[in-house]
């Protein structure tokens, strides 16, 4: 989708609930995954996800185009829930209203275990995510979107609201203090 | 001794987790489409409460202050809230979305009245892998506080009294949901009612002498779910008994094989 028909499917989906589920459909899996490279648990990352289509569902009314990309947006307001969640250090009850349920649905709980054993299988990245996990937040942001979600430094910067040479510097911190943390548990 | 472009090596090359929950994501979409109707049939009225929201918040913690401060110097509803959430058991239930209902203060100890906050229950509920039995096992509790020992004292759980509908309650609610003009744009004409279920009431506490008992919310909703049934689709439309009118319509999703 380029930044045209993502305009426009914006424009719509602050009055037709279709357009609204196709930006849900476009985005959910980026965001999931970036929650779970961010917080390796799927539990906190299906939480984290939740309330960050939540809040980009409660102010869809007020995103004002600026010539970034929507999913920039949905990045930004993931990256905030995450950090609240280090923050804070404990589960957020998700506030979504008047979600009713199925009378029968499939079990999700093997979905879960299987999906944690998919995790578990992904070890080197468990042990880097580990030791990135004990950055301070900011340093964690710029290493998980550069290298786990493949962004360029300038959609870092769309994503986080800052300027380009603020995170090429956070980068360079950022990193250098990884890999001294790795020396110094090697 | 890792250098730096080892270590982007690194990072660069790690396999990394493409994990999607499917059934996440399809339960996150309805509860995010279901809450895009409900915004929409609240309109401009919407609006107005989310810009009065902040003004609202700060006369509920001013109002809060002076109760505390001035009516309960010395054994504060505040104080007790405090020791009940310090609870394991009542910490739990908060955390599954259980909030404090009703406070009652009697000389040195308080009564605290917990229950599922509806809305909000159901919300978190849809979203996490917990199963219908689990659903129905907590309708509230009753959680004494003893003020001298710091400590809940004591935990009741309720067993709420659910009344069901007589055959022409039952035919008065089917006629409301068929009458309304939102059942009949978003569930299909050829939907067969699957299920009419009754919801437990609100509760409160009601204080007499020296006690303190639960009792129903006179003035609480009568609510009453129809659930409809069409190519394996469901819908249910939330009424109102009270009011006689349909509270909301939502889609639920599809029957899985």
């Amino acid at each position: 989708m380029n930044l045209d028909e993502e305009k426009e499917l914006i424009k719509r989906a602050k009055k037709d609930p279709d357009a609204f589920g196709k930006i849900y459909d476009e985005y959910y899996s980026k965001i999931f995954g970036y929650t779970l490279k961010r917080v390796a648990n799927i539990d906190i990352a299906q939480d984290i996800t939740s309330e960050t289509f939540f809040k980009a569902f409660k102010n869809l009314w007020k995103f004002r185009w600026q010539n970034i990309p929507f999913s920039a947006w949905l990045y930004r307001i993931a990256s905030n829930e995450t950090s609240n969640f280090f923050r804070k250090k404990g589960r957020k009850t998700i506030s979504l209203e008047g979600i009713s349920e199925l009378i029968s649905d499939s079990n999700p709980f093997a979905e879960i275990a299987e999906a944690q054993e998919q995790l578990k299988r992904h070890k080197e990245f468990l042990d880097l995510q580990k030791k990135i996990s004990t950055l301070s937040l900011k340093y964690q942001e710029v290493i998980t979107l550069r290298f786990f979600e493949k962004k360029q430094i300038k959609e870092i910067g769309e994503i986080l609201g800052k300027k380009e040479g603020t995170i090429k510097s956070l980068l360079r911190r950022g990193l250098d203090k990884l890999r001294r943390q790795i020396n110094a548990t090697n | 001794m890792m250098e730096n472009k080892n270590l982007i090596e690194k990072l660069e090359k790690v396999s990394l987790p493409k994990i999607e929950i499917a059934s996440h994501k399809k339960r996150l979409k309805l509860a995010l489409i279901n809450e895009y109707f409900r915004e929409e049939r609240k309109g401009d009225v919407f609006n107005i409460v989310r810009k009065l929201a902040p003004l609202g918040a700060i006369a509920v913690v001013l109002v809060a202050l002076i109760f505390n401060n001035l009516i309960f110097p010395k054994y504060s509803i505040a104080e007790a809230e405090k020791i009940a959430l310090n609870d394991p058991q009542v910490k739990e239930w908060t955390e599954k979305g259980s909030v404090i209902k009703d406070t009652e203060i009697i000389d040195n100890k308080a009564y605290i009245l917990i229950q599922p906050q509806k809305e909000i229950q159901k919300a978190a509920e849809s979203l996490k892998t917990e199963t219908s039995d689990i659903k129905e096992e907590f309708a509230g509790a009753l959680i004494e506080v003893d003020f001298k020992g710091k400590k809940v004292s004591k935990i009741e759980k309720i067993v709420p009294e659910i009344t069901s509908l007589t055959e022409k309650e039952q035919e008065r609610v089917k006629e409301i949901s068929t009458n309304d003009p939102e059942v009949n744009k978003i569930i299909p004409k050829e939907a067969s009612i699957l299920k009419i279920k009754t919801t437990p009431p609100s509760m409160k506490l009601k204080r007499e002498d020296d006690s303190v008992s639960v009792v129903p919310e006179s003035n609480t909703d009568r609510e009453v779910k129809i659930i409809y049934e069409y190519n394996q689709n469901q819908w249910e439309s939330k009424i109102d008994l009270n009011k006689e009118e349909v509270k909301s319509v939502n889609f639920l999703g599809e029957v899985p094989e």
